[in-house]
């Protein structure tokens, strides 16, 4: 049974750079259903994090349709692209991208905060369950690899999103790390029911997802 | 969670990035520390001065109106004289009509002896310039007629010359010049001058006995009226101006050898001319703050593309343009409150150096609130552009800055 949370329709993204069209994304047609399990592979520089961006709400493309939830968000305001990732979209970077000057704890809220729900206690249940609740009050330059993505991890998580996305999560770490990541990613998918949608260039990574889908050349191959 | 709980957070947020700079945090305010002080103090300064001049007019009510001559003409020796006081006397508008022979001369009482001020006038002048005796009586028509050696003495004047300035001085004699003088009368003090005259530095005598023993030729003259009221000093003003001009036969497009003017009017241009200094400082303190503002600016400038990164996370995770706006419009603002706070003490410290060093200064509330108006208005402004850079960042672009 398909139940599409989002679907992609004839995509494409280019990007001008002094006058010359460089396009990345050239008709992408894609769909993803609740309770997916997807990685995104290709060779670097093909468009990967450019299409994730897009679905991220974190980019618009240049042409195509996008629906989120049935609805057309190609042609939101940047106030309402802001209220889909707040809400429905949880991130997480190959560089953690966490605010180095606030704690771990502050760093999971914040996702709340610009909600207008302050959930501590949620925010403190997923650090506990990510064994981060020994470093609530620490800085992320405290902290190891490993431990500033599952922070991140947390954070994504704070408001219930119905999609997370993930930008290489385990580029940073090495292989030992990048597995107790990725079990905790798969656990999020299996337990959670959470729709993921993962880019690697990792092979064995990959395959734990129900699908891989390879970009190149700006297509779906 | 409420919009005012957010506001919270969001003035801690920028409350927290500001300290994790102190030093550059400071020298951005230092403009605004600068500025605001300066607003208070140039109104406690400009109080001050008004507060001096109405000190030192008080003694005259705005009705009062001084004829002198004017000193700048030299040689040709101005004919106002005692004559014009019965000339002026008749005018309709004038209820009191003075002469005044003020000149300096040695005065002595025992082994005290001093330069002090000698005004020969007529009773009336008790009156026009509200004196109030503390023992003893004024001079009268009758002391003035035969010439009686008789003086008032003002407050100071006792002080120099018999040590004090409630000293019993009715009957005593005192040495004006060469000639023994019988003290009638001690003024209260009172702070302030009449014309050319200071009240308390002064004896009084009648204007014949001034004119005659003491100053002749060597006195200033000029003639002090009262109005009947305010509305009749223009009427008044040009009647003495006729009068004076037929009496000194001066023909028609020939300039007035005599110089005409109402308290009102010197008082309030004094006044007047205090606050115009008062506004071009604040104008100073304003502009000072001006360039704080710009200080500001430049270093959220600085600060927002320090910061791209964070503004890029931030919007990832749902911060829409206008809390990232409020954000750093707050950390200007908290910049600008913090700077006023600083300088307001400061104001304090310069305030008490002031009163120490006598210079007149009073603090006055509303400059307190004028300066941090101004420095809100300067914080918001300043504060919005690189406010608004921020917010309008690309997301993709912004986490894509190292
Ligand atoms: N803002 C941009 N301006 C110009 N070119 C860009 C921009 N963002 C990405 N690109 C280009 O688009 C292509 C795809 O980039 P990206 O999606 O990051 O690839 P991948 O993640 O698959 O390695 C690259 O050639 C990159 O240089
Ligand atoms: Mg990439």
């Amino acid at each position: 049974m398909s139940n599409p949370l989002l679907q992609l329709k004839d995509i494409r993204k280019s990007y001008e750079i002094s006058g010359t069209l460089y396009p990345v994304l050239q008709g992408i047609d894609l769909q993803i259903n609740r309770g997916d399990f997807i990685a995104l592979m290709g060779p670097s520089g093909s468009g990967k994090s450019t299409l994730l961006n897009i679905i991220g709400c974190l980019d618009t493309p240049t042409s195509g349709q996008y629906l989120f939830d049935s609805t057309d968000v190609s042609r939101f305001s940047s106030s309402k692209l802001a209220e889909i990732r707040n809400r429905n979209l949880g991130f997480i970077f190959q560089n953690f991208n966490l605010i180095p000057n606030l704690s771990v704890l502050e760093n999971v809220l914040l996702p709340g905060f610009y909600l207008g729900q302050e959930n501590i206690s949620k925010a403190h249940e997923l650090l506990n369950l990510l064994g981060l609740d020994q470093k609530l009050n620490r800085r992320p330059n405290e902290l190891s690899g490993g431990q500033r993505q599952r922070v991140a991890i947390a954070r994504s998580l704070l408001n219930n999103p119905d999609l997370i996305l993930a930008d290489e999560p385990t580029g940073a770490l090495d292989s030992k790390t990048g597995q107790e990541i990725m079990n905790i990613i798969v656990q999020l998918n299996q337990k959670d029911k959470k729709t993921i949608l993962m880019v690697t260039h990792d092979r064995n990574i990959a395959k734990m997802a129900h699908r891989i889908i390879n970009l190149s050349d700006g297509k779906i191959t | 969670m409420t919009s005012t709980s957010i506001i919270l957070k969001t003035f801690r947020l920028a409350w927290k990035s500001l300290v994790a700079n102190p030093t550059r945090s400071f020298l951005t305010m230092l403009g605004i520390i600068i500025g605001s002080l300066t607003i208070v103090i140039v109104v406690a300064l400009g109080q001050g001065a008004k507060k001096e001049i109405e000190q030192q007019y008080s003694s005259l009510s705005v009705t009062t109106i001084l004829i002198n001559a004017p000193s700048t003409v030299e040689g040709a020796k101005s004919k106002l004289s005692y004559k014009d006081v019965s000339e002026l006397t008749p005018i309709q508008s004038l209820l009191i009509v003075v002469p005044q022979l003020s000149g300096r001369v040695q005065m002595q009482y025992q082994g005290n002896s001093s330069n002090l001020a000698v005004l020969g006038t007529d009773p009336g002048f008790q009156t026009l310039a509200n004196l109030n005796l503390l023992q003893g009586r004024f001079f009268t028509s009758e002391d003035d007629e035969q010439r009686n050696k008789v003086v008032v003495l003002g407050a100071v004047v006792a002080e120099e010359l018999f040590g004090s300035r409630t000293a019993d001085v009715v009957g005593k004699s005192i040495m004006v010049g060469k000639k023994e003088y019988q003290v009638i009368g001690l003024l209260e003090y009172k702070g302030g001058t009449v014309g050319p005259t200071t009240i308390d530095d002064s004896i009084f005598t009648p204007y014949s006995v001034a004119n005659r023993y003491i100053l002749g030729i060597n006195g200033r003259f000029n003639i002090n009226a009262q109005a009947k009221d305010v509305a009749s000093i223009p009427t008044a003003i040009d009647e003495i101006s006729t009068v004076l001009r037929q009496s000194h036969n001066l023909k028609p497009g020939m300039n007035d050898d005599f110089r005409v003017r109402d308290m009102g009017t010197t008082v309030s241009s004094a006044v007047g001319s205090s606050r115009t200094m008062a506004i071009l400082l604040a104008a100073v303190g304003i502009v000072v703050l001006l360039v704080g503002g710009i200080g500001i600016m430049n270093i959220m400038y600085v600060t927002v593309t320090e910061r791209t990164k964070e503004i890029g996370i931030r919007k990832a995770i749902g911060a829409k343009e206008e809390h990232i706006l409020i954000q750093f419009l707050f950390e200007a603002l908290i910049m600008s409150l913090l700077g006023y706070i600083i300088g307001i003490i400061f104001s304090f410290l310069v305030y008490y150096l002031l009163i120490k060093f006598e210079i007149s200064a009073i603090a006055v509330w509303w400059s307190y609130f004028l300066s941090l108006a101004v420095t809100l208005g300067i914080g918001t402004f300043f504060g919005y552009y690189p406010a608004q850079k921020a917010a309008k960042l690309n997301p993709i672009d912004a986490l894509r800055y190292e």
